[in-house]
């Protein structure tokens, strides 16, 4: 149609484009954010398997289906799997990455609150995953 | 054309370029540790709030342009197309 007015269809994509770029900017910075791991932060490796997690500190230490850490302290997991896909989750720090076998996935956190907290796998991993569980426990240490 | 070109240049000042400045900015804090649950949560609720907020928006002009322009409105106006029998056809 000649000569109509489109100015409110320019202002509408041009608000569109605006709120889409704002969330897109948004997330995308949280999630660089999260994912910068502090340089003093102990590696623990995670390894996943039908149907429970086994955990290996950096002095060797390896404890399966319990986790102990110190409050205050960054911890860097290295996730992975010697069978199926499995997911990393503790749900009370929203710590929750895919352990996949032939691969490492790192994601990290800091306890800040002592007390016990549930493990799981988030990953449908066979007939007991419903039970694949484990307890984190989070020991008073350095205060930061 | 320039009343476009102004209404994006208004937005990019206004929305676009504190973003981009802010984006770019991050990272430069003070080393501390990030609580990954208070960053992921305040994600949530910052993008809830502007989900709900375009919601009432939108459902908001729709329910104004049905009650507005239903026929029954007194300040109705018919179309050109009323009474020349070019919708029957």
């Amino acid at each position: 149609m000649s000569g109509h007015s489109n100015w409110s269809e320019w202002v509408y994509i041009g608000v569109v484009v605006a709120i889409l770029v704002w969330v897109g900017a948004e997330a995308w910075n949280v999630e660089r954010i999260i994912d910068h791991v502090p340089e003093n932060a102990e590696v623990i490796k995670v390894t996943g398997q039908q149907w429970f997690w086994t955990f290996e500190h950096a002095d060797g230490t390896i404890e399966k289906g319990e986790l102990h850490v110190k409050k205050g302290i960054p911890y860097k997991f290295e996730v992975t799997s010697k069978d199926v896909i499995h997911s990393f989750n503790i749900p009370d720090y929203l710590v929750l990455m895919d352990a996949v076998p032939g691969r490492i996935n790192t994601v990290w956190f800091v306890p800040v609150d002592a007390g016990q907290f549930p493990i799981q796998c988030r990953e449908f991993c066979g007939l007991i995953h419903y039970n694949m569980r484990g307890t984190l426990y989070v020991e008073d240490g350095l205060d930061r | 054309m320039k009343n476009i070109i102004g209404l994006f240049m208004v937005l990019s000042i206004l929305v676009i370029l504190p973003i981009i400045q802010i984006v770019f900015a991050a990272g430069d804090e003070p080393e501390k540790y990030v609580d990954r649950r208070v960053e992921i949560w305040n994600l949530f609720f910052r993008m809830m709030t502007v989900a709900f907020v375009v919601g009432a928006v939108v459902s908001g002009t729709l329910i104004w342009l049905i009650w507005r322009f239903r026929e029954s409105n007194p300040k109705a106006t018919p179309t050109k197309y009323e009474g020349t029998g070019e919708l029957d056809k």
